[in-house]
């Protein structure tokens, strides 16, 4: 007849820490493995507003930016209002400006947020034909260090929206980001 | 009871949990698939990201579309559902790239490609926020898929745990299939009339 061995004080302790260890240790293996998720994750969700006044200027992205107006044409016959928005950036680091696209967005003060329009309507061209033949803020890959580059962006929102601002991303300057107010 | 009958009883209770387990667990479409928002015929439904609603249904044998300068009729073998609402982005301008007619039988009808290029077609119409869009689907699905059909909305037809509106088309049947539709450009604020013949 078998008979099973009794453990040792020691065995035991050792039992019971293995088993205490494993509620830190599988936490600690799922964070390691997804750490560079996480980061990425992290780095992708991060925003830093550069805020800048009207009529003044700001080094983002290897160029000084300004924005040199924002008008607000009168609503259209269906309670739409086009927004043309006209800035331009001096050229200071071509490289680290050409890292990457330009996105170009307006907001207002509740925080809905409106895409370029792809043709300027019938309105802008009409009260800002100069606008209309700007490029807008794209990519920048034969930029010149010192040469001026002159941008427009137009946009359609509703009546009701107020307190708005122009928003310019570039991804090489990421989590940084320009805010006309 | 011995340890013998007690092993035995761990083992089956175990392999029944296991087995329970494999049987009840969603597949990965399952997790992934869209986030489904419910609404009704001539109610507007609110998403996160898009508001819609539908107004009108209309079901024709052919459709005619007139542009300047050039009329199209579309024959179908099957039926022609034309859909009319309005729809309005959130919080951030987006386009609403999917509409699908999901049959009662459970086969969905994607857009029709034919009359892709009309005015005011969903895929066509970027949406901002504050500014309601009239919005026009046109779908070509066979007559025994009109009763019990559901329109399904959604940005995308493949993106993972995107909303998907999901309104019920009740009183869509196939009485009503008129024989010819006819769809013109129109420069008012809906950028169509829809009108049969």
């Amino acid at each position: 007849m078998m008979v099973a061995a009794v453990p040792t004080r020691g065995e035991r302790l050792r039992y019971w820490f293995s088993l205490a260890a494993l509620a830190i240790v599988l936490p600690a293996a799922i964070l390691v493995n997804s750490w560079d998720n996480l980061s990425e994750w992290r780095s992708r969700n991060r925003h830093i507003p550069l805020a800048v006044e009207r009529g003044a200027t700001q080094r983002y992205a290897g160029a000084q930016w300004q924005l040199t107006s924002l008008t607000r044409l009168p609503e259209g016959p269906t309670g739409t209002i086009p927004i043309v928005a006209e800035f331009e950036t001096v050229v200071d680091d071509p490289e680290l400006l050409g890292k990457g696209p330009c996105v170009v967005v307006l907001t207002d003060d509740r925080g809905r947020r409106w895409q370029p329009t792809f043709l300027p309507a019938r309105a802008v061209r009409q009260a800002r034909p100069e606008a209309v033949d700007k490029p807008r803020c794209g990519a920048f890959p034969n930029a010149e260090k010192g040469r001026t580059i002159k941008m427009a962006a137009t946009f359609t929102v509703p009546g009701s929206a107020t307190g708005l601002a122009l928003s310019v991303t570039m991804a090489g300057a990421r989590p940084e980001y320009l805010v006309f107010r | 009871m011995s340890s013998i009958v007690r092993s035995f009883v761990a083992v089956a209770i175990t392999a029944a949990a296991l087995y329970g387990l494999q049987h009840t667990t969603p597949g990965y479409g399952e997790i992934t698939s869209p986030i489904a928002v419910a609404g009704k015929l001539g109610k507007r439904v609110a998403a996160n990201a898009f508001t819609i609603g539908v107004a009108n249904v209309h079901l024709a044998r052919t459709v005619t579309t007139k542009r300047v300068g050039r009329t199209q009729t579309f024959t179908s073998s099957g039926v022609w559902v034309l859909v009319e609402g309005a729809a309005e982005a959130r919080s951030e301008s987006l386009t609403l790239m999917s509409a699908q007619w999901l049959g009662p039988n459970g086969v969905r009808y994607a857009l029709s490609q034919r009359l892709s290029s009309v005015p005011g077609i969903l895929p066509s119409e970027r949406l901002e926020p504050g500014l309601p869009r009239p919005v026009l689907m046109a779908f070509e699905i066979p007559e025994g898929q009109v009763s019990g059909g559901t329109l399904l909305i959604a940005r995308t037809a493949w993106s993972s745990l995107e909303e998907e509106v999901r309104i019920e088309m009740t009183d869509v049947r196939p009485d009503d299939i008129k024989p010819a539709l006819v769809l013109a450009r129109s420069e008012g604020a809906v950028p169509w009339t829809l009108r049969s013949e």
